[in-house]
This record gives structure tokens, C-alpha cells and sequence, in this order.
């Protein structure tokens, strides 16, 4: 069974009178431990795509699950408690917490689920020290370089060991050495850990590390290329 | 997690200096207002209280004309007299001394001196239970009357003392005799006996202590002073009674022999109304709280101006961090977690401007205080009960959580897709 499964999956959202369809019947599976890149020019569906994988968002018809569980059937409380076990995300604009610290903002997703102080800040500073931030922890958003606040972001993605990173432009606003960190970064998390990683991006240099790139137009998958 | 919740509402609040500031601005001065007012009130409610306390005691109460005294008729007061049968009142279980007077204007002639004519008019004249003159001192002041001469004793009848300009204008001394006539030709020569101290300004607040003009003989500068007694002999027994003081024994409930007194002699036809400090105590406190509800309900307009201002930063706060909603969200937040880390926030603007504003306000009532010390010569206690802050600091976060529960609520309700969204 495959980690996350899309048949057919239609969205339609209501821009004043007009009902715009961002997705168009879109059929996708993703296996665990999958690097998947996702293509296409702006309005091709490529974030609302990434809000139903990430249980955001429910679909307006069509199936959408992960490991069998219909993200549609879900109330909104359990869909809370599914995306902050299963699921990771990692922002084009990091989104950091600009009042914390680093440790803090790694530890924020676990104080949503209760974790003890202790617990927490031991695994902020591993995960911090995972992507090579061990010497940052307590530096603020503001004293970070761009390439290191994404790394916080992705160790802030990883707190609740989730098995699905989501990465909306991840290298979008980084230079391309901080960018190439980020994807080996990506990579190193599948191959360590065995994490699925979906990443939503413009930059082709993702694709290299992907096993397969999917192509989006009109809400549509119209290339699927397995990258070797 | 609250632990958490608080640690990251306190960072958004710091993190927005000005504008927090600003909104605890908003909130102190109302908590100022209302802390100042009730301290201030309720320590003009005990000073007055001990100040009566201190005129009454626990064991003597008042006699005054009926309905010259509670809610209904304050400008009454002393302009009625009443009649009064002293020895039955004095008989009454439970009255240990009973003291009155009673003011008559009578015509006065002053001692014949020599060749010339003696002074004569009419002049206002009182009398005096001798045991008002040294039995109820915390009400008259300290009577005193010039050197070489004396107060009543109970034995006294054709005696008098005149007050100073009265001593004057008549020629008279201590040993002279004048001429006081009553009703139906009735008159008396009457042995001067005492000339009042004249009433310095040094002495004005202790003697002013009296409960009315009538009971000061220190202030009657113009008036002649007979023994209690001798006004019947003049007048007989008339309507003519301002007030009467009575002290109940001891170990009796002073309320109850009032109540006993003012029922006993309204069955003999004295139109009387009792006085105990309760009841004094009652009026001082019906009327305290009705100015302080006024004073605070003024506050209370303050407060509620302080209470928009915190809505109006939390909403400029929930549209500034809606993006940080979504992403709140998105890394597990649940829509209760969003609405109480808002409140808190909210709440602890409410708590900073209580703190603020409650010692503001007691520094204000400390200045209130001196300021009353210092002008009015009374020692003003301040209120600052524990329970006064607590309720206070409590009322504030309340406030500001209530203030802030709007705002709070929509933003756990912001869907996360929109919040993401969010530029």
C-alpha cells in the first residue's frame, strides 16, 4: 500500500463568484522513503497539491489517504493530531518563530504535543546538531544566516519524527550553495532515516535528488520522469 | 504546556514594546482610577467610623427631634425641638445617665451697679444637665470656665454662667446676680456663678467636636447657661428640647435601650428619634459606598476605553501573525492551543496595566491622604487590604483575557490553508 495515495482528486476553491478548479482529477502515489519533486508553473496546482498531502486541506471529490486513512473523513481535530505526528514541513520563507530561539522553534511542534520541557530541549539540540547547527542553538531567527534558518526549519520539520517532510520551495529564497546544503541536507534524511520526502519546487537542481520528478499543468499530472 | 503558552505569549509581547506599552497605558489608568477611589473610599469610610466611634463610645447614644436624622430629612436637623420628661427617661432600664438641653430666649437684666442703669435684653438662654457639663466630654469638648468661677453641680438651682460676651455686655462677674424671667411673669435672680473661657481658635477643632451647635456651650459666646432644672422653673416643662445624651449601663446593649427609650417616651409624647453609633455607622457607610459605586462607575468607564484598546492590539495582533497562526497550526497547533495563547496574552497586557495601575493608584491614595492630613487636620487611613489587590490584579487579567477573547477566538478559527496563505 502505498504511503500516500491521490485517485482522482478534484479541488475547487470559491474566488468571489467564480469557483476556480485547482486540481483536476489528479491521480498520485508516493511509497515510504520516496524522494518525490514536484514541477510546474504557478497555478498548475503545485501548493494546493502540497495542502492536501500535508492534511491542510481535504479535497472537494476524489480519494486522498495516507496509509489508508482518508484524510477526507477526518474531523479537524484529527486532522491536527495526523499532521503533527505523520508530517513535516519545511517553508519557502523558513516561517520561524522571529521571538525564539532556535531550539525554541525546533521545540514548538513538541510542546503542541505535550512533550515534556526536558525531552524537548534534549532532542531540539540533537536535531539542531543533525543539520549542523549544534553551535546556534540559542541564536534568534535574525542572527541566523538564510541557509541556517532553513536548517532550523527542517530540524524544526523533523521534532516529531514524522515519517513524511513536506518542502514548499525550500531553496527558493537561499543562494545556490545554501540551497544544494538544504537538498543534501533532504537527501541525507532519506537515506538515514528513511524519511519520504515531497518537495514542492522551481529550483532544478531538486529534481537530482529525486527519484522521480512530476510534472503539473492545469491542476493535472502531465510528465512523470523517474530520475536514476 | 500553560508553562509554554505563557513563555510564548510573554515573547510576542515583548517583542511589540511600543504597542504593548501603549495598551497597558490603556488599562493602568482605569485600574489607577478605580484602586485610588475605593482605597480612598473606604479609608474615608473608617476614619469617619472611628472618628464617631470615638464621640460615641460603645454605650451612649442620642436623643434628637424625630426625623431629623437618616435618609429622609438631613436639613431638618436642629431646627425642631422636642418636649422631654428627664427623670422618666433617667428611670428607663438601662440608662445610667441621661443628660439635656433645652434653649429658651428669655428677657435678662444685669446686676445694678451703683447710680447707673443695669444692662437689660432678651437673650438666648440654655439649660444644662450638670452631668452634660462632665459626663459626656468626647460630644461638648472640654468645658472650661474662666478662673474664679465654676461648672453646675446637682445641687444648683438660682445659679449661672454667662458666656464671655454675655459677662460683658451685661457688666456682670463672678458673684453678681441678674434677672432671667420665664413665662407668666415667673423670674429669678440668679447667682453668676461662671464666665466661659473664651473660644480661642486654638481650641476650635476639639470643641467643634460637639454633636450640634446647641450641645457647645464653648461656641454660645451670647448665651446664659442655667442648671437643667431651673428652665422649669422659668418655663415648666416645655416643647423646647434640642438634644439629650444618655449613657446606658454597662453591660447593656446600647442599640436595645435606645430602641426601649425612643419607645418608652414617644408613648408620653416626646417626638424623639435614638441615635446609637450603629446607626450613624449605617448612614456613614449607605453613604460612602453610594459615592464610591458613583466614583467607581466613572472608573469603571475608564477600564472599559482600557478594555478596547487591549481588543483593538490583539486584532492588529492576529492580523500581523496570521501567517504564524498558519504555520502554528501546521506544526500541530489545535485550535484550543491558538485561542489560549492568545488570551494569555491578552490577559497579561490586563495583568501588567493592574500591577501598574494598583500601585499607581495606592501611591495616589497615600498623596490623597497626606493631602487630607494636611489641610483638614484628620489622619486618613489608607485600605489596602491583601484582598483589594488580589481581586484587583485578578479583575485586571480578566479583563484583559475578556478584552482579548474575541480576537483569540478568531484566530484559532483561521483555516490553515488561508493562514498559510497569508502574505
Amino acid at each position: 500500500m502505498p504511503l500516500l495515495n491521490l485517485n482522482g482528486v478534484t479541488k475547487d476553491y470559491q474566488l468571489g463568484k467564480t469557483v476556480v478548479r485547482a486540481l483536476r482529477g489528479l491521480d498520485l502515489h508516493i511509497d515510504k522513503g520516496e524522494i518525490v519533486a514536484i514541477m510546474g508553473p504557478s497555478g498548475s496546482g503545485k501548493s494546493t497539491l502540497m495542502h492536501i498531502l500535508g492534511c491542510v486541506d481535504t479535497p472537494t471529490a476524489g480519494e486522498a489517504s495516507i496509509e489508508g486513512t482518508q484524510i477526507a473523513s477526518l474531523n479537524e481535530r484529527q486532522l491536527v493530531a495526523l499532521r503533527g505526528r505523520k508530517i513535516g514541513f519545511v517553508f519557502q520563507t523558513f516561517n520561524l518563530m522571529q521571538t525564539l530561539s532556535a531550539q525554541q522553534n525546533v521545540e514548538l511542534p513538541m510542546i503542541f504535543q505535550g512533550i515534556k520541557k526536558k525531552e524537548r530541549a534534549r532532542r531540539a539540540k540533537e536535531l539542531l546538531a543533525k543539520v549542523g547547527l549544534a553551535d546556534r542553538v540559542d541564536h534568534r531567527p535574525n542572527e541566523l544566516s538564510g541557509g541556517e534558518r532553513q536548517r532550523v526549519a527542517v530540524a524544526r520539520a523533523l521534532a516529531n519524527d514524522p515519517e513524511i517532510l513536506l518542502a514548499d520551495e525550500p531553496t527558493g529564497n537561499l543562494d545556490s550553495e545554501s540551497g544544494g546544503t538544504i537538498l543534501e541536507l533532504l537527501k541525507k534524511l532519506r537515506e538515514e532515516d528513511g524519511k519520504t520526502v515531497i518537495i514542492v519546487t522551481h529550483d532544478p537542481d531538486a529534481t537530482a535528488i529525486a527519484d522521480r520528478t512530476i510534472r503539473l499543468r492545469d491542476g493535472r499530472v502531465v510528465e512523470e520522469v523517474l530520475d536514476a | 504546556m500553560l508553562k509554554d503558552f505563557l513563555m510564548l505569549a510573554a515573547r510576542s509581547i515583548t517583542h511589540r514594546k511600543m504597542r504593548s506599552w501603549l495598551t497597558v497605558i490603556g488599562v493602568f489608568i482605569g485600574i489607577t482610577a478605580v484602586v485610588a477611589l475605593i482605597s480612598i473610599g473606604l479609608g474615608l469610610d473608617q476614619t469617619i467610623k472611628q472618628q464617631v466611634a470615638g464621640i460615641f463610645g460603645v454605650d451612649t447614644f442620642v436623643l434628637v427631634p424625630k426625623g431629623s436624622f437618616g435618609p429622609q430629612n438631613h436639613a431638618g436637623a436642629n431646627t425642631e425641638e422636642y418636649a422631654l420628661d428627664l427623670q422618666y427617661l433617667k428611670s428607663i432600664p438601662g440608662v445610667k445617665v441621661a443628660a439635656a438641653v433645652r434653649q429658651r430666649t428669655g428677657f435678662v437684666q444685669g446686676p445694678t451697679k451703683g447710680d447707673g442703669p443695669s444692662t437689660q435684653g432678651f437673650l438666648p438662654v440654655m439649660g444644662l444637665s450638670p452631668e452634660l457639663m462632665n459626663e459626656f466630654e468626647s460630644f461638648t469638648g472640654k468645658i472650661e470656665v474662666q478662673p474664679g468661677g465654676r461648672l453646675f453641680t446637682e445641687a444648683d438651682e438660682d445659679v449661672a454662667i454667662l458666656g464671655a460676651d454675655t459677662s460683658e455686655r451685661l457688666g456682670a462677674k463672678v458673684g453678681d446676680t441678674i434677672l432671667v424671667a420665664g413665662d407668666d411673669k415667673k423670674e429669678l435672680n440668679l447667682t453668676v456663678v461662671g464666665i466661659m473661657q473664651p473660644d480661642d481658635e486654638g481650641k476650635s477643632s476639639d470643641t467643634n467636636r460637639g454633636f450640634s451647635a446647641g450641645m457647645n456651650p464653648g461656641q454660645g459666646k451670647d448665651t446664659i447657661y442655667v442648671p437643667y432644672d431651673t428652665m422649669n422653673l422659668l418655663w415648666g416643662a416645655g416643647n423646647d428640647v434640642l438634644v439629650t445624651l444618655v449613657r446606658t449601663q454597662p453591660g447593656d446593649d446600647v442599640d436595645e435601650v435606645a430602641d426601649r427609650a425612643e419607645k418608652a417616651l414617644r408613648a408620653r409624647g416626646s417626638e424623639v428619634s435614638s441615635i446609637t453609633y450603629s446607626d450613624i455607622s449605617d448612614a456613614i457607610g449607605t453613604m460612602t459606598s453610594t459615592v464610591s459605586a458613583f466614583l467607581a462607575g466613572i472608573a469603571g468607564i475608564a477600564l472599559l476605553v482600557g478594555g478596547v484598546g487591549v481588543m483593538n492590539t490583539m486584532f492588529t495582533s492576529v492580523l500581523e501573525r496570521t501567517k504564524e497562526i498558519g504555520v502554528m497550526k501546521a506544526v500541530g497547533a489545535r485550535n484550543s492551543h491558538i485561542l489560549t495563547i492568545f488570551l494569555i496574552e491578552s490577559g497579561l497586557m490586563g495583568l501588567v496595566g493592574g500591577m501598574v495601575g494598583t500601585l499607581l493608584g495606592l501611591g495616589l491614595s497615600l498623596v490623597a491622604s497626606k493631602f487630607i492630613g494636611r489641610f483638614f487636620g484628620v489622619h486618613m487611613a489608607i485600605v489596602a487590604s491583601p484582598a483589594l489587590i488580589l481581586i484587583t490584579l485578578a479583575g485586571s487579567f480578566s479583563l484583559g483575557a475578556f478584552a482579548g477573547l474575541w480576537p483569540a477566538w478568531r484566530a484559532s478559527k483561521l483555516p490553515v490553508v488561508d493562514a498559510l496563505r497569508y502574505e
